[in-house]
C-alpha cells in the first residue's frame, strides 16, 4: 500500500474521531431536547381561563367513588345494590374517599392558586378563584372536619391540618372579599365561556357566593348562633338566588366529561332508597318520576333500605330489576332515559335551597325577608320549577297536601320515615323545622353531599338506621349513624405527623366515623 | 469470532511458508486442516472438488512451483515425501476452468506420481511405491501424547472411511494395521481431533492438542469487543444459538432462556402472542424504573430486541453484573444480553432452512367446581351469573335466553373455549462469500395463533448482512433488518371485561354452545349483546362478544441496521466507526362495538387509533490498540466516543361514540379526541478501556466513561468506572493433575443512569373537554436537581475445570448497591402535588451463582452432559431518604396486594390485607362467625411475603446417542409469594373448587370476636368467600400462595437424518420439542383456613398481570401455555 494513501486515510479517520469528540462536548441544546413540546412550563393570561375550567370541572358532582358510594348513601338518597360495595354498611374504602381529597388538593387548588398568583386581588379572575377555592374546600371539610387549609398548596414534607372552626371563619372572610370585588364589576364578564357554570356572568356569581355564604351560615347556626346570624343576614342582604331555573347553578358537561351520575347509571349498582320511596310515594310528590324510574319488574317505584348485606341483596325483592333506577335525565334510552343523558348538566346549587335556608333562618329569628311559610312554600315551588314542573295547580295541590310519608313495604318492612305532611304547619315550630328539613332534603337531590351535611347538622327527619354496620366504630346502627369519614390511609402514610396531630383537632379526639364535626352539635 | 482466529492463524502460516520449512509447513497444514474439520461439522467439503474450478497455464516449470501455484489459487494443499516423489521435475499444463481432478490427471500424465484427494488434502505418492504399499497392510505403532508428553490412554483411533479402529493402551501406545493410503483419525474428549496420513510411516508419534476452544473461548463483551473468556474479570454466560433455535418459544426468544441463564427471572406478560417478556438478572434494584436486562444487538443497545429472529443469532452472551456492562452506561446496571447475529462466511456457500410447527394449549386454568350452578343462597336463578345456586341434578330450567335446558354441569366449558393454537415459523438463510466480500441473507415468517380465539401474530423478517475486506487493512460490515408484524386481538390485561376473565366466569351449568349465542340484531340489524348472566353486569359480559367485538390490533414495523468500517493502521492499532439506526413504528387500533360493557360507553361504539414512532440513533468511534510491552506484558486498549439520540413520539385519536354505529374510522367519530406525547433523550459519551495481561496468566482491567446526558441539569455530566483482575492459577501454580483450569477473578464497577425525560420543571398539560378544554398542572413535583442513578457493584468469581474439562464449576459472588435512585414518592396531597421525584435510596442485592457442567459419559457414540445452575439472591433496602421509610407501588384497590419498598425490607415485598388476628395470633371473627379483615379493626395492610424467589435453578441433561439426541430441562424456584387476583374474583361468585365444601352451611371457623369472646356460629361457603373476596377488592391473604415450583420446562428429541454424500441436502435434523410439560412440585396457599385443606397453586407464577414493577407478584387472568412442536432443520 502506498504510504501517502495511508497517511491520507489516517488523517481522515483522525478528523472523524476529533469531530465526534467535538460533538460530544456540545450540550447547548440539551435543555431544549429535554423539554416536552406537548406540555407547558410557563402559563400566562391566555392560559388562566383554562385553569378555571379545570378547577370547576374537577369538582365531580355525583361521582361514584366521591359521592355516590358515600354521601349519597349516607343522605339516603340512594341505596347500594351491588353486593361488592361495602360503604353502605359503613365500611370505608379509603381509595374511593381519597378521590374527594385529591380533587380538591391536586385537581382544583393548584389551578386556582396559579390564577391568584398571576392576577391582582382586585380582579374578577382573582375573586372567582377565591370563591371557588372556598366552594371546593367546603366539600372536603364537611367530609372529614379538620383538613390542611391555611398551608395547603405549599410543597414540603408535610402540611398541617387546621381545625374546622378556623376554616369556616376563613371561608366567610374569603367570600366577603370575593363578593366585594365582584359587586364592583356588576354587568361585566369574567372568563367568558370558560366558566362552565354561568358563562362568566358576574352578577350570577354574586348571587351564588351569597347563597353559598348563607348555606355556610346556617351550617354553623347551632355551634355559633351569633356569627351565623350575622353572616346569614349579610348574605341575604347582598342578594341570594331568587328564581329557578335562572339562578340555579348547573355545570355544563361534554361528551368527554360526562355527567357523573349518567356515567354510572347503567352500571346498575345503586337504586332508589327506601327512604325516598317512603317520602316521595307517601306525599305523591310530582318529582318522583323525575328523580326515579319505575322498577322493571313491577312498573312501580320501589326502594331499598340502606346497608343491606350480600345475602340480603341476593333476595329477589332487593334485585336490580325490582327497584327504581335513577330518573330519565341521567339514564340511557335503552333503560328508559333520554338520548343526551350523558351531557345532562350537573346540579351544583339550586334556588330552592336559598329559600329553605332563609326559611330556617326566619325560624331562628333572623331577618330573611319573608315569613317562614312564604319561604317554605317558595322553596317547594322553585324546586318544582327546577325539575320542570310548572303547572301551578299541581304545585298548589302539593302545597296543600296533607299526605305524609308511608311505610315503603321493603324487604325489612320499614316504618314510614316521618308523619309530617307537605301542608305547612302554622303553629308548632318543631314540626315546621321538620317540614323544612324534609322538603329541603327532597329539593337538594341529587346533591347528597349537601344533604348529608344538612342532616348531620340537624337530624330532624330521622333517616333509617342502616341495616348492617361492618364498622367497629358503630357496632349498633340503631343507636348511631355516620358523622364523618376517617382520615385517609394515604394521609397517615405521606403526611403522617400532621394527620396524627389532626386527630386532636376533632371534637372527640378519635379518628372515627362516629365522631361529630365541629358544627355538628348532636 | 472464531473466524477471526482462523484468519490470524492463516496469516501466520503465510509468513512461515516463505521460509519453506517444509516439514513444519506440512505439520501446520495438518493441524490447520484438522482444525477446519473440527469447526465444520457438516461442511460441504466433498462438493469442493466438484465445484472448484481453476485455470492454470505453466510451461516447463518445476513441479513444486506448480503445486504452490495451485495451493495459492485454491484451498488444496499437497502432502508428499520428497524422497519418494520427484518434485524437481519440470512439467507443463494449459487448462481453462477445469476441476482439480482434470488438472492433476493432466499434470501427472507420464510421471510416476499418483495422487489421492481427501477433502482439501492431496497426497502425492510414487505409483510404484504406492502400488506396492497399497497392497501391504502394515502394523503402525507409536504413542499418543498430550502437549506435555504424557501418554494418553483410551484415545480412539479410527481408519477414515473404514469401520476399523482401536484405542490406545493405558500408556498411550498405538498398535493398528493400516495401508499407506489410510488416514488415521485420533480423537479424544478434551482434545482436538487429529487426522494423519499413514504414508510410508511405520511409527507414528502423535501429539494431541488440548481442546482449547473452551478455555480460549472468545466472548463478545461491551460495545462488541471480543475478548478471551479467561481474561475477563467478571462472569459471563454464553447460550448456544442452537439452544435458542432447537427449542424455541414461539412467542419470544427471551422465553427460551428460561432455566438456562443462571440467576434470571423471566416472566411473560398476559397479553397473549406478541406480548413482552421480561428478564431480570440478579434481582430487582430499581424501584420505579426498569429492572429488565438491556438487550444489545451487534454492539448497540436495542430497546426492542424481541424482534430478532432466533435463527439469525450467532451467539447470545449474558453479562450479569454491572462490571461487564459498565461500558454501556445508562440502563446497563441491570445486566446485558449481548446478541451477535450471523455473518456470511468466506469458506463456503450454504443454504439452510428451518421450519417449526408448534401446538399450544393452556397449561394452568383455574380449578372449577362442577356441582352447583347459577343462583344465590342455594336457589337456582338463571339470570344470575354467580354459582351459589342449587345443586345441579339435571333438573329442567329456562335459561336467560329463554330456552329450556337441563341444569347439569358443563365441566369443560372453560377449557373448550381456548383454542389449540398452531404456531408456524419458517426461516431460509443463505450465506456465501469469497475473500473480499461475504453475505448473509435470511427471511423468516412467523404465524402464531394465541390460545384465545382471535389472537394471532403474523410477521416477516428480512435480514441482510454484508461484510467486505476492501484491502487487508480496510474492512466494512453492514446489516439491515426489516421486520413487519401484525398482531390481532391483543388481550387486555387484568379483569376489566377481558375475554379470559369473562370465560372463567360463565356459569358452571352453561354449555359453551349457549355461550356462543352472544349477539342478537337490534331493529337496525346492529348487533347487541344477547342476554347473558354476568357476575357483574357493569364490567363483565359474554367472552365471545369481547373476542368478536372488542378488538385491539397492532401493526408493527421496524427497520434497523448499521454500517461499520474498520481501518487497521498497523497490526496493533485500528480504528472502528459505526452508525446504527433503529426505527420502530406501531399503529394500534381499537375497535369496540356499541354495547361493549365498561368500554363503549357512548352510542355507536368506541374507536381509537394511535401511531407511535421511535427513532434511535447511535454513532460511535473507537480506537483499538494492542501492544506487547516487553516479553511478558501485553496491553490492549480501546478509547472512543458515543453519540446516542433517542426520540419517541405518539399521536392518537380516540372516539368514544361513533355517529354511524360500529364504523371504525375517525371519520365517523362523534367527538374525536386527539393527543400526542413525545420524549427525546440525547447522551454523548467518551470512554476508555484498558486490559493489561501478563504471560496469559494475570489480567488487569480498567474502564472509565464520562456521559453528558440531556435529562440532567447543567452541566449534564457524570463519570463512572470499573476495575478488575483475573488470575489463571492453573498457569501460575502447579495444580493437581485432575485440575485442568483454575481461574480467580474480581471486579468493581459503577454504572450511571441519567434518569428520565423532562423532569426538571413543573409542567402544565392540556386536555380536551367541556368548554374549551382544560389546562392543569402536573400532579408530579419536578426535580430540578436531578442526579444520575449509580449502581456500584463488586463481584468475585472462580472457574475450575477438572478431568480435562469434563467437569467444570463456575461460581460467582456479587454484591451491588443501587444508589440515588430516581423514585416517585407520594407527597402529602395537600401540597398540591401527589407525587414527587427524588433521588434516594440504597438497594442492595447480593448473591451467589453457581454453574456446574459435567460429562459423565463421553464416548464416541454416546455422550451425556449435565448442566446445572443455581443462584441465590438476597435483596435489602438499606436506605430510602430522610424521613422516608416506605415507598408504595400500585394501589390496593383492585388486586388484593401491593408491592412496597420499605427500609429494612426487600424489593418485592408485598403487603396485603389479612385475616385480623389478636396479639396471640388468634383469628378474629364477627359475631356471625365470619373472618374480619385486618383493615376493619384498624390494622394497616402488612407484609405477606416477597414475590422474588430465594433461589432459582435449572438442570439440563443432554444425551447424545449416535444421531439421536435428547435434552431435558427441569427448572424451578424456591420461595416467594404470588397472589391470585383471578381466584379472588372467581371465588366470590362460587366458581372455584375451594367454594364446594360447606355449601349447605355448618362451617365453624372458630376464632374470637373483637371483645375476645369465642364465636362458634356456623357459616356457609357463600358467606365465607363473599366476605373474604369482596370480588375485586378482597383480602389478599386468602389468595396468597407460596410460589415455589419445579417443572419439566423442556424436552427435546433430535435426530440427524442420515444423508448420502451425493445428495443435495447436506444435513437434516428433525426435533420434537415440548415446553412447560408438567409440574414436579407446586407451592400451597399461605393461609391455613380452619376446615379447609391448603390449596395447591393452580396458576403459573411466570405469567404476571403486567411486566412492569407495579403488578409483579399478582396473577390476574391469562393462563400460561404448554407447547409441543416439531422442528426441521436442513442444510444445503
Amino acid at each position: 500500500m502506498n504510504c501517502l494513501h495511508t497517511m491520507i486515510k489516517l488523517r481522515v479517520f483522525l478528523m472523524v474521531f476529533l469531530t465526534a469528540t467535538a460533538i460530544t462536548s456540545c450540550t447547548d441544546d440539551f435543555s431544549e431536547i429535554n423539554s416536552d413540546p406537548n406540555s407547558l412550563t410557563q402559563i400566562g393570561p391566555a392560559e388562566l381561563p383554562f385553569l378555571f375550567t379545570t378547577a370547576q370541572d374537577v369538582v365531580n358532582w355525583g361521582g361514584q367513588v366521591e359521592q355516590n358510594l358515600f354521601a349519597d348513601q349516607y343522605a339516603q338518597y340512594v341505596a347500594n345494590n351491588a353486593s361488592y360495595f361495602p360503604t353502605d354498611q359503613y365500611e370505608i374504602e379509603m381509595d374511593w374517599a381519597r378521590t374527594v381529597w385529591e380533587n380538591h388538593f391536586v385537581g382544583a387548588l393548584p389551578q386556582l392558586q396559579s390564577i391568584m398568583e398571576k392576577t391582582e386581588p382586585t380582579s374578577g379572575e382573582y375573586a372567582l378563584a377565591l370563591l371557588w377555592t372556598v366552594y371546593s374546600a367546603h366539600r372536603v371539610t364537611d367530609y372529614w372536619g379538620p383538613m390542611p387549609y391555611f398551608s395547603a398548596g405549599i410543597p414540603g414534607k408535610s402540611v398541617p391540618y387546621d381545625s374546622q372552626d378556623k376554616i369556616y371563619d376563613d371561608f366567610f372572610k374569603k367570600l366577603d372579599e370575593a363578593v366585594t370585588v365582584l359587586k364592583g364589576m356588576s354587568g361585566k364578564n369574567v372568563f367568558g365561556n370558560y366558566d362552565i357554570i354561568y358563562g362568566g356572568n358576574v352578577d350570577k356569581w354574586v348571587k351564588f357566593a351569597n347563597t353559598f355564604r348563607l348555606r355556610l351560615a346556617v351550617r354553623i347556626s347551632a355551634i355559633d348562633p351569633s356569627r351565623a346570624k350575622t353572616e346569614a343576614e349579610a348574605a341575604y342582604t347582598s342578594g341570594v338566588f331568587e328564581v329557578s331555573p335562572d339562578d340555579d347553578a348547573l355545570a355544563l358537561n361534554s361528551i368527554q366529561d360526562v355527567n357523573s351520575i349518567s356515567q354510572m347509571s347503567e352500571w346498575n349498582e345503586f337504586r332508589m332508597s327506601a327512604t325516598m320511596e317512603s317520602v316521595l310515594k307517601g306525599m305523591n310528590d310530582p318529582r318522583l318520576p323525575v328523580y326515579w324510574l319505575p322498577a322493571k319488574n313491577t312498573g312501580t317505584f320501589e326502594g331499598l333500605r340502606n346497608g343491606l348485606n350480600s345475602v340480603q341483596l341476593a333476595e329477589p325483592q332487593n334485585s336490580v330489576k325490582a327497584n327504581s333506577h335513577i330518573g330519565p335525565r341521567w339514564t340511557a334510552p335503552i333503560s328508559g332515559g333520554v338520548s343526551d343523558y350523558l351531557t345532562t348538566p350537573s346540579n351544583v346549587m339550586c334556588t330552592a335551597e336559598a329559600y329553605f335556608l332563609r326559611a330556617e333562618g326566619a325560624l331562628l329569628g333572623w331577618n330573611m325577608g319573608g315569613t317562614i311559610k312564604e319561604l317554605y312554600e317558595a322553596g317547594i315551588t322553585h324546586s318544582m320549577h327546577q325539575w320542570g314542573i310548572t303547572d301551578q295547580s299541581v304545585i298548589d295541590a302539593y302545597l296543600a297536601s296533607t299526605a305524609t310519608p308511608i311505610p315503603p313495604d321493603d324487604y325489612l318492612h320499614s316504618p314510614a320515615l316521618s308523619d309530617v305532611p307537605v301542608l305547612f304547619n302554622t303553629s308548632v315550630q318543631s314540626i315546621q323545622l321538620e317540614q323544612i328539613a324534609l322538603q329541603k332534603w327532597i329539593a337538594l337531590f341529587p346533591d347528597g353531599m349537601e344533604a348529608w351535611a344538612d342532616y348531620r347538622r340537624r337530624p330532624t327527619i330521622g333517616l333509617y338506621p342502616v341495616a348492617n354496620s361492618n364498622n367497629p366504630d358503630i357496632p349498633d346502627p340503631n343507636k348511631q349513624y355516620i358523622r364523618r369519614l376517617p382520615f385517609l390511609t394515604t394521609e397517615y402514610q405521606s403526611n403522617k405527623e400532621a394527620t396524627e396531630e389532626a386527630v386532636n383537632l376533632l371534637k372527640i379526639k378519635e379518628d372515627k366515623i362516629s365522631t361529630p364535626l365541629w358544627w355538628d352539635t348532636h | 469470532m472464531k473466524k477471526n482466529r482462523n484468519q490470524s492463524a492463516s496469516g501466520g502460516w503465510c509468513t512461515l511458508r516463505v521460509l519453506t520449512f517444509k516439514k513444519t509447513l506440512r505439520m501446520l497444514r495438518l493441524v490447520l486442516f484438522c482444525f477446519f474439520l473440527s469447526l465444520a461439522n457438516v461442511m460441504a467439503i466433498d462438493s469442493y472438488s466438484q465445484m472448484t474450478r481453476l485455470s492454470l497455464k505453466v510451461e516447463n516449470d518445476r513441479l513444486e512451483n506448480v503445486l504452490r501455484t495451485i495451493e495459492n489459487k485454491t484451498e488444496y494443499f499437497f502432502l508428499y515425501n520428497r524422497d519418494l516423489v520427484n518434485v524437481e521435475q519440470k512439467v507443463g499444463i494449459d487448462a481453462q476452468d477445469r476441476t482439480i481432478k482434470e488438472i492433476l490427471d493432466n499434470l501427472f500424465k507420464g510421471t510416476d506420481i499418483s495422487y489421492d484427494i481427501t477433502n482439501r488434502q492431496i497426497v502425492l505418492s510414487s505409483k510404484q511405491v504406492s502400488n506396492y504399499l497399497a497392497t501391504q497392510q502394515r502394523t503402525i505403532t507409536g504413542t499418543v501424547t498430550d502437549e506435555q508428553g504424557n501418554g494418553l490412554p483410551g484415545v480412539s483411533i479410527a481408519i477414515k472411511g473404514k469401520s476399523l479402529g482401536t484405542i490406545t493402551d493405558p500408556a498411550g501406545k498405538i498398535r493398528i494395521s493400516a495401508t499407506s493410503q489410510d488416514i488415521l483419525v485420533f480423537s479424544f474428549i478434551g482434545f482436538k481431533t487429529k487426522e494423519m496420513s499413514v504414508g510410508s510411516s511405520e511409527v507414528m508419534n502423535v501429539v494431541l492438542e488440548a481442546e482449547v476452544q473452551q478455555l480460549d473461548e472468545l466472548v463478545v463483551t461491551a460495545l462488541g469487543i471480543s475478548r478471551q473468556s479467561k481474561a475477563l474479570p467478571y462472569n459471563t454466560q454464553t447460550i448456544e444459538s442452537t439452544e435458542l433455535t432447537a427449542i424455541r418459544d414461539p412467542n419470544n426468544v427471551m422465553n427460551s432462556l428460561q432455566g438456562k441463564v443462571a440467576n434470571s427471572l423471566i416472566t411473560q406478560g398476559s397479553g397473549g402472542v406478541g406480548d413482552d417478556a421480561r428478564i431480570v438478572l440478579r434481582g430487582n434494584s430499581s424501584i420505579s424504573g426498569n429492572n429488565n436486562a438491556l438487550v444489545v444487538v451487534d454492539g448497540v443497545p436495542n430497546s426492542r430486541g424481541v424482534n430478532i429472529n432466533p435463527e439469525d443469532i450467532e451467539t447470545l452472551t449474558v453479562l450479569n453484573g454491572s462490571a461487564a456492562a459498565a461500558l454501556y452506561g445508562s440502563s446497563a446496571g441491570n445486566g446485558v444480553l449481548v446478541i451477535t447475529t450471523k455473518k456470511g462466511s468466506k469458506e463456503k456457500a450454504s443454504v439452510s432452512v428451518n421450519s417449526g410447527m408448534t401446538f399450544n394449549n393452556p397449561f394452568s386454568l383455574p380449578k372449577f367446581q362442577n356441582q352447583y350452578g347459577q343462583g344465590m343462597n342455594g336457589n337456582l336463578d338463571a339470570t344470575n351469573g354467580n354459582n351459589w345456586g342449587a345443586e345441579m341434578n339435571g333438573q329442567e330450567y329456562t335459561n336467560m335466553q329463554g330456552e329450556k335446558r337441563k341444569y347439569s354441569p358443563q365441566p369443560d366449558n372453560v377449557k373448550d373455549f381456548f383454542d389449540r393454537a398452531i404456531l408456524l415459523n419458517n426461516t431460509v438463510s443463505i450465506q456465501a462469500g469469497g475473500e473480499k466480500a461475504q453475505g448473509y441473507l435470511s427471511y423468516t415468517n412467523t404465524k402464531n395463533d394465541g390460545i384465545v380465539p382471535g389472537n394471532s401474530l403474523l410477521s416477516h423478517n428480512v435480514n441482510l448482512r454484508l461484510t467486505t475486506t476492501i484491502t487487508p487493512k480496510f474492512s466494512t460490515d453492514a446489516k439491515i433488518t426489516y421486520y413487519t408484524g401484525s398482531v390481532r386481538g391483543i388481550l387486555r390485561a387484568g379483569e376489566g371485561n377481558t375475554s379470559v376473565l369473562d370465560i372463567y366466569q360463565i356459569p358452571r351449568n352453561m354449555s359453551l354452545s349457549d355461550v356462543k349465542k352472544f349477539e342478537t340484531p337490534d331493529a337496525f340489524g346492529v348487533p347487541k349483546p344477547a342476554p347473558f348472566p354476568s357476575t357483574l353486569a357493569s364490567r363483565y359480559q359474554n367472552p365471545y362478544w369481547i373476542v368478536n367485538y372488542d378488538r385491539t390490533d397492532d401493526k408493527r414495523s421496524q427497520i434497523f441496521g448499521f454500517v461499520s468500517v474498520k481501518y487497521e493502521f498497523t497490526k496493533w492499532l485500528s480504528l472502528k466507526a459505526r452508525a446504527n439506526i433503529d426505527k420502530y413504528s406501531v399503529v394500534s387500533e381499537r375497535r369496540t362495538n356499541q354495547g361493549t360493557v365498561d368500554w363503549a360507553t357512548r352510542p355507536g361504539g368506541y374507536y381509537s387509533i394511535s401511531h407511535s414512532n421511535s427513532l434511535s440513533q447511535w454513532y460511535d468511534v473507537t480506537l483499538d490498540g494492542s501492544n506487547d510491552l516487553g516479553e511478558s506484558f501485553k496491553l490492549d486498549y480501546h478509547v472512543g466516543g458515543i453519540f446516542q439520540d433517542g426520540q419517541y413520539e405518539q399521536t392518537s385519536v380516540t372516539a368514544n361514540g361513533l355517529n354511524v354505529a360500529n364504523k371504525f374510522s375517525i371519520n365517523f367519530a362523534t367527538t374525536p379526541v386527539p393527543s400526542s406525547s413525545s420524549t427525546h433523550v440525547q447522551t454523548q459519551s467518551l470512554f476508555g478501556l484498558a486490559n493489561l495481561s501478563y504471560k496469559g496468566m494475570l489480567y488487569f482491567d480498567a474502564s472509565l466513561r464520562n456521559d453528558w446526558d440531556s435529562r440532567l441539569p447543567s452541566p449534564h455530566a457524570y463519570q463512572y468506572y470499573s476495575l478488575g483482575g483475573s488470575a489463571i492459577l492453573s498457569e501460575i501454580l502447579e495444580m493437581p493433575a485432575s485440575i485442568s483450569f483454575f481461574k480467580l477473578s474480581g471486579s468493581y464497577a459503577e454504572v450511571g443512569n441519567g434518569g428520565q425525560f423532562g423532569l426538571l420543571e413543573n409542567t402544565f398539560s392540556y386536555s380536551a373537554g367541556t368548554a374549551n378544554g382544560y389546562i392543569s398542572r402536573s400532579q408530579t413535583y419536578s426535580i430540578p436537581g436531578l442526579k444520575p442513578e449509580i449502581v456500584k457493584s463488586k463481584e468475585f468469581g472462580v472457574e475450575i475445570k477438572f478431568l480435562r474439562n469434563r467437569l467444570s464449576l463456575n461460581g460467582t459472588y456479587y454484591h451491588s448497591n443501587s444508589m440515588n435512585q430516581l423514585l416517585t414518592i407520594a407527597m402529602p396531597v395537600a401540597t398540591g402535588f401527589s407525587r414527587q421525584y427524588i433521588n434516594a435510596g440504597n438497594i442492595q442485592n447480593k448473591g451467589v451463582e453457581i454453574i456446574l457442567s459435567g460429562q459423565p459419559i463421553a464416548k464416541k457414540d454416546f455422550n451425556w452432559t449435565v448442566d446445572y445452575n443455581v443462584a441465590f439472591n438476597k435483596n435489602k433496602v438499606i436506605r430510602l431518604s430522610e424521613g422516608l421509610d416506605v415507598v408504595y407501588q400500585g394501589s390496593f384497590a383492585d388486586w388484593g396486594g401491593r408491592p412496597q419498598v420499605a427500609v429494612g425490607g426487600s424489593f418485592g415485598d408485598i403487603v396485603a390485607t389479612k385475616w385480623a388476628r389478636n396479639d396471640k395470633g388468634q383469628f378474629l371473627v364477627t359475631d356471625q362467625g365470619l373472618p374480619i379483615a385486618s383493615g376493619k379493626v384498624g390494622q394497616q395492610p402488612s407484609l405477606i411475603g416477597n414475590f422474588n424467589p430465594d433461589a432459582t435453578m435449572g438442570l439440563t441433561n443432554t444425551i447424545q446417542y449416535k444421531d439421536l439426541s435428547l435434552r431435558i430441562l427441569m427448572d424451578g424456584r424456591v420461595g416467594g409469594v404470588a397472589i391470585s387476583g383471578t381466584e379472588m374474583n372467581l371465588s366470590y361468585s362460587g366458581l372455584t373448587e375451594s367454594t364446594l365444601p360447606y355449601r349447605e352451611g355448618g362451617w365453624v371457623l372458630g376464632g374470637l370476636n373483637t371483645s375476645g369472646q369465642p364465636v362458634n356460629t356456623a357459616i356457609s361457603s357463600q358467606q365465607f368467600w363473599q366476605t373474604v373476596s369482596g370480588k375485586r377488592h378482597g383480602t389478599g391473604e386468602f389468595y396468597a400462595y407460596n410460589a415455589t415450583n419445579f417443572r419439566v420446562r423442556e424436552i427435546s428429541i433430535g435426530y440427524s437424518l442420515p444423508v448420502p454424500n451425493y445428495f443435495f441436502i447436506k444435513s437434516a435434523e428433525i426435533s420434537l420439542v415440548a415446553r412447560n410439560l408438567f409440574w414436579l412440585y407446586r407451592g400451597k396457599s399461605k393461609l391455613d383456613i380452619p376446615g379447609l385443606k391448603k390449596r395447591t397453586m393452580w396458576f403459573d407464577p411466570d405469567i404476571t398481570y403486567g411486566t412492569g414493577n407495579t403488578f409483579k407478584g399478582i396473577e390476574y387472568g391469562m393462563p400460561s401455555t404448554r407447547s409441543i412442536g416439531v422442528n426441521l432443520h436442513l442444510n444445503f
